[in-house]
């Protein structure tokens, strides 16, 4: 259920297993990503020099489920996965819709969490695709993680992590096989990438006229990405593009993102989806909190000493 | 039954209270209290004792909030204005304010003023007051203030078969001051430790006096305060903002609730602010008219709605943030409030000039979609977070 990402310390290339640091921890926080489809938990652990190392990283489907208890699952999962218990963790913060969980001290806003963990995971990134289950948005950033400009796909669902299991349900794949699926395609059959319902109505149409699986979703991720490349081309984006939530998984959305982004012959891109990318919202919860945990601390310090 | 059990039954009454447009509280009252009259009000203020001295029901009216659909009350006013009055009108053309016998509209603003007009056109036969409140705060419109008080006090006994009494008044000025006394401990008790009393909570716990009895919502208040102390509540790494603008056209729960959501703790707001004007205890005296209007001259908190200095106000909103240690402000008023938004680039320079952050935004009574105050509530209180001194 919990696909086993690797470990990173800031660099994309950090091949280190999970877990691997815990020892070497001094001081440990928490990230709980609380999205539509799944909520993600990791623990972070910081050394002598404050560098910090993702030390376990969980997730947990929602599947219908009431969110609190699947979020305090996701927590939980990640806390067994570190070998630490709660009153360890020295800051816990949530992300994404997870505002009103009780086992908090912090919340922050999903933006300012996707875009330093995306910096983590990938230090030169300048730009940052969030494709959620819900909703699709891309941040331009700066060195220190810091969003410049933003915006997010319209009200419609097609472009989604949600859009995308639909159409998985009704070609009788799993969500794991997509990706591959759409990538061995050799050619696409387009589809509408304005409507859900519509897109929906042509994949239905598309089977009963008998298309190749990989093509039906060839087509599916190249009318999602047409969309996303607009995002980013409108944003003016740069150098590197992290691709981060649930979606960043998927090979198959990718590789059609690269194909648009060749096609349109703006500025080249490059696109990177580090195997932690579905949890960067949870890892820049928990890097927040050690900021706001220092910071606080401080403070305690400078009231105390009058 | 457990304190949060008791205060969940408190809150759901409330609540019931709040989205209850059919006003079944005031009927219950009418039903125990056989021929006295219920007298409506609109915001902000309204001294309230005189309308209950005089041996009415005071009923706060408040707009229809998200429940009401707009079909006859948008043929009365032109588009660029708020909503409170469109929706105040809706409601009493589907009748679900028959069971008042008048109405007072306070001299808010022009919007209120022209409300009364049509009003009175559209409800022939229904009592109907509008009250001068003086801009000018001396002596002189102190005199005009207590004429209109008289005024006032004379027309709604007369509704209540009651002679206007010195003593009724002095009472009732003395049970209005342990009300304002309640919820000034509501606000303290959300200053001191926020974490006990949410936004959206004291919100309705306050504006549930609008429809009740003044000793009975104070008893509410009182148990609310009391049981709310008893929370074990962790507090959150939030920041503290002071809410602005809301005095009037009131916004709807998921804003306030949004706004705490997002990484922000309200410590002080200026929503149901009628019913905390007056600032401290009005001493009635042997004159107690003379002593509510004197009281509206030097006791008055400070409002858009109140002819003041630009300075003063802005000087009196950067004290206010720093007396309650605030990290910033968000000016959150509706949609074509004149006094909110006429007073915001004042009040916003104030701030500059005392370096303390702000954000504004703009609501209707009937907003429903909430992601837009999100992203800008939460993007707030991060980048204080992060990047500010909090």
């Amino acid at each position: 259920m919990n696909p086993k990402p690797q470990a990173s310390t800031g660099s994309a290339s950090n091949g280190n297993p999970l877990g691997a640091s815990r020892a070497l921890a001094q001081l440990l926080t928490a990230g709980v990503d609380v999205g539509t489809g799944a909520v993600k938990a990791v623990v972070v652990g910081f050394d002598k020099s404050g560098a910090p190392q993702v030390v376990a990283a969980h997730r947990e489907r929602i599947h219908r489920r009431e969110l609190s208890t699947v979020a305090k699952l996701a927590f939980e999962g990640a806390l067994a996965e570190a070998g630490c218990k709660r009153s360890d963790i020295a800051y816990v913060a949530s992300t994404g819709e997870g505002e009103s969980l009780d086992f908090l001290d912090g919340h922050f806003y999903g933006m300012t969490t996707h875009a330093r963990g995306a910096s983590f995971l990938v230090p030169e990134a300048r730009a940052v695709m969030d494709c959620g289950a819900l909703h699709a948005r891309v941040m331009i950033v700066d060195e220190k993680s810091r969003v410049l400009r933003s915006r997010m796909t319209s009200q419609c669902a097609a472009g989604t992590g949600q859009f995308l299991e639909n159409i998985a349900r009704y070609l009788g794949i799993r969500a794991d096989e997509v990706g591959p699926l759409s990538l061995s395609a050799k050619r696409a059959e387009q589809c509408s990438g304005i409507c859900a319902v519509l897109s929906e109505t042509d994949v239905i149409n598309m089977v009963s006229r008998g298309v190749a699986t990989g093509e039906i979703l060839r087509g599916v991720h190249e009318s999602i990405a047409q969309r996303l490349v607009r995002l980013l081309r409108a944003l003016g984006a740069e150098g590197t593009v992290v691709l981060t939530g649930g979606l960043a998984a998927d090979t198959g959305l990718k590789g059609a993102i690269e194909r648009g982004l060749a096609a349109d012959k703006g500025v080249p891109l490059r696109v990177v989806a580090p195997p932690l990318s579905a949890w960067a919202g949870a890892i820049g919860a928990a890097l927040w909190g050690e900021v706001r945990r220092r910071r606080l601390e401080q403070q305690q310090a400078a009231a105390a000493t009058g | 039954m457990s304190a949060e059990q008791e205060l969940e039954r408190l809150l759901d009454r409330c609540e019931r209270i709040y989205g209850d447009v059919a006003l079944e509280e005031v009927k219950a009252w009418k039903a125990a209290h056989p021929g006295r009259p219920a007298i409506g009000h609109l915001p902000v203020y309204v001294p309230r004792e005189v309308i209950h001295a005089a041996g009415a029901l005071p009923v706060a009216l408040q707009g229809g909030g998200d429940q009401v659909d707009i079909v006859r009350g948008d043929a009365c006013f032109q588009s660029y204005i708020c909503h409170l009055p469109r929706s105040t009108v809706e409601l009493g053309l589907q009748g679900e304010l028959d069971l008042l016998e008048g109405l007072v509209f306070p001299s808010t603003c022009d919007v209120i003023r022209n409300l009364s007009g049509i009003w009175q056109l559209l409800f022939q036969g229904k009592y109907v007051r509008y009250l001068d409140l003086p801009q000018a705060l001396n002596d002189t419109g102190g005199l005009f203030y207590l004429e209109d008080l008289e005024g006032l006090m004379n027309d709604v006994a007369a509704r209540a078969n009651q002679k206007p009494d010195k003593a009724a008044v002095a009472a009732s000025i003395r049970l209005y001051n342990r009300n304002r006394r309640a919820l000034q401990l509501l606000y303290e008790l959300r200053a001191e430790a926020p974490q006990l009393v949410a936004a959206d909570e004291a919100f309705l716990v306050a504006r549930a006096g609008g429809q009740m009895e003044v000793s009975a919502h104070s008893d509410l208040v009182e148990t609310f305060v009391s049981l709310a102390r008893k929370r074990n509540r962790r507090k959150e790494d939030r920041i503290r903002v002071v809410a602005i603008g809301a005095f009037c056209e009131q916004p709807p729960l998921g804003l306030l609730r949004t706004l705490e959501r997002s990484g922000c703790y309200v410590v002080d707001d200026d929503l149901n602010l009628g019913a905390r004007w007056i600032q401290g205890d009005v001493e009635p005296g042997d004159f107690p008219l003379k002593a509510l209007s004197k009281a509206y001259l030097v006791q008055s908190t400070w409002a858009s709605v109140r002819f003041e200095d630009e300075q003063f106000r802005g000087d009196q909103l950067v004290a206010r943030v720093k007396a309650l240690r605030a990290d910033g402000v968000i000016f959150a008023a509706p949609s074509f409030c004149d006094p909110a938004l006429l007073d915001q680039p004042p009040l916003q320079k104030a701030l500059t000039d005392a370096n303390l952050p702000f954000i504004s935004f703009k609501y209707a009574e009937n907003t429903g979609q909430f992601q837009g105050f999100r992203e800008q509530a939460g993007t707030f209180s991060d980048s204080l977070k992060l990047w500010g001194t909090t």
